[in-house]
């Protein structure tokens, strides 16, 4: 199941960017709100063994670019088998990007990593646990498949549009 | 446009100190005053986070008190980790302009005796909003931008070790460094990972430190021959490359069309070091190497003190220290003595220089050129 993304598009330009922004990074125009399909490739990628306030180490992030050319940080489980090209699913927890298709044990993991407001942070795994929980079971199980972002058969929904950097 | 002239240039030694900021930047203006032998009409002051550092605002009338300037205009400037550069920059227009004669440019950092995860918090602000939430660090965008060097084959990870051996190198001989020890290929490699793949050897230290350059509308033998700047989107992920740098690319044009003359007459050069494999990026970006061959450079030992093109003969941001507000102006000053025969122990043979100063994750660069005209 892929997921959308809260993105924003340029009304002159057609720049998406995500998260949305107010304003279009390239010239001082009000952007209007639009949804991006959350899945798409490896730009680049780090782990840091010393991680900041607020973070456990290691803390995995990538840079992954969205069908739409839109662009967003994200955290991972590990970036060992990580490639720059990779295609990976964006979920995410609590409003929080992860890359690779992760199952319900993984996004709890996951979860714990940044610490916060406890209860309300909980509620919101339990309800992403549970979503994914229903989904999976709809699909017959299906949704597992997609355990290696690799496997993601998004091609053919890539609408890009003309306007690149 | 009037030409700019430096009139004397000075620097304390980087490292921990612990002196007070206040003193250490009177160290350097008054040492820069004296070299000169002449009074200021203008002042301009740097530091990148007084207020968070060391607990001081209004920090150009604080300065100008403390260095008993406070009978000239004073004014602060702040690009992030290039706000040496940009203080420089100010200096240099209102000397341009015809505004003033004697613009003293001095800047300085005092972060030693702050904890290190606190101060690596302080200067995270410098990113995004939505990339520091993912915990993106300095060193965390640096090693994203290595990880994409390396797939592209741009660098290799002992290619990045031979810039902070080299670095290193130079520092040992530099008496104003942080660090003035070598290290060795094997050492760098070996060392703790920080952000993968770069190492705690591929990363400048926390340095204290301050740098003064007083510039002068009358003709010293030392020009200022073009400064240009170059911006780039805050966030990272805005980008059209992650590897290269437009907003280096910019600042090098720019000031290459001031100056009027190309890399070509570049004989020495300062580049913001802050991570090993920005020296090579940089080198490209600033056209002091075509594009995919800087490395090779590294490799052929053409950057050393002996090589073809000397790059950080003062160890760079590596090994003199990086204290920030303080960085930009002290590789002018090594430009300086350089170009004027008083590196001492490190001494290249050079009548132009070129400065590169990175704002931030290079969102506000510079460029500075400077010429031995007599």
């Amino acid at each position: 199941m892929i997921e959308n993304i809260a993105a924003s598009r340029c009304p002159d330009c057609a720049w998406v960017v995500a998260p949305p922004a107010r304003i279009c990074p390239r010239h001082p125009v009000e952007m209007t709100p639009t949804e991006v399909s959350g899945y798409g490739s490896v730009l680049s990628y780090t782990t840091l063994t010393v991680a900041p306030a607020g973070f456990k180490p290691p803390l995995h992030i990538a840079v992954v670019e969205l069908p739409s050319g839109a662009r967003i940080f994200c955290h991972g489980k590990e970036t060992r088998a990580l490639k720059i090209g990779r295609r990976v699913a964006i979920e995410q927890v609590d409003g929080i990007f992860y890359f690779a298709n992760l199952g319900i044990a993984d996004r709890v993991s996951l979860f714990w990593k940044r610490r916060g407001a406890a209860p309300e942070r909980t509620r919101e795994a339990i309800k992403s646990a549970v979503k994914r929980f229903f989904s999976t079971y709809k699909n017959g199980g299906n949704a597992q498949s997609a355990e290696n972002g690799a496997a993601l058969n998004g091609e053919e929904k890539d609408p890009r549009p003309g306007a690149k950097r | 446009m009037r030409d700019v002239w430096i009139a004397a240039a000075a620097m304390t030694r980087f490292g921990r100190r612990s002196e007070k900021l206040e003193d250490l930047m009177a160290d350097a203006a008054l040492d820069a005053l004296r070299e000169a032998d002449c009074q200021p009409d203008s002042l301009v002051v740097t530091a990148m986070g007084p207020e968070e550092f060391v607990g001081e605002g209004n920090f150009a009338s604080h300065i100008a008190t403390y260095l008993g300037l406070s009978q000239i205009p004073a004014v602060r400037v702040e690009t992030a980790s290039s706000s040496g550069a940009a203080a420089l920059y100010a200096g240099f227009a209102q000397i341009a302009s015809g505004l003033r004669n004697y613009v003293l440019v001095v800047g300085g950092e005092k972060m030693t005796h702050v904890s290190t995860p606190r101060v690596s918090e302080i200067i995270s602000r410098v990113i995004d909003p939505h990339e520091r939430s993912y915990g993106a660090t300095m060193p965390a965008l640096a090693g994203i931008v290595a990880r994409a060097a390396l797939a592209k084959g741009l660098i290799t990870e002992t290619d990045m070790a031979r810039v902070a051996v080299k670095n290193h190198s130079n520092g040992a001989r530099n008496p104003y460094a942080h660090f003035q020890r070598p290290v060795t290929l094997e050492g760098v490699m070996s060392s703790r990972m920080i952000a993968d793949p770069l190492r705690l050897q591929h990363c400048c230290p926390i340095s204290d430190g301050a740098a003064a350059v007083l510039l002068t509308s009358h003709p010293t033998g030392l020009k200022l021959a073009g400064m240009g700047q170059g911006s780039d989107y805050l966030a990272v992920r805005y980008r059209a490359s992650l590897t290269g740098s437009r907003a280096t690319q910019d600042a090098a044009k720019a000031a290459y069309k001031m100056a009027g003359f190309g890399p070509e007459r570049v004989q020495v050069a300062e580049i913001h070091d802050a991570f090993a494999p920005f020296e090579i990026l940089a080198l490209e970006d600033t056209g002091l190497f075509p594009p995919g061959k800087a490395a090779k450079a590294v490799q052929n030992g053409e950057l050393t003190l002996e090589g073809r093109l000397p790059v950080n003969p003062s160890g760079g941001l590596k090994a003199r220290g990086h204290a920030l507000a303080a960085t930009g102006l002290a590789q002018v000053v090594e430009l300086v003595w350089q170009l004027t025969g008083h590196a001492l122990g490190r001494q290249v043979n050079a009548r132009v220089g070129l400065a590169h100063s990175i704002g931030g994750m290079a969102t506000n660069n510079w460029v500075t050129l400077v010429e031995q005209v007599a």
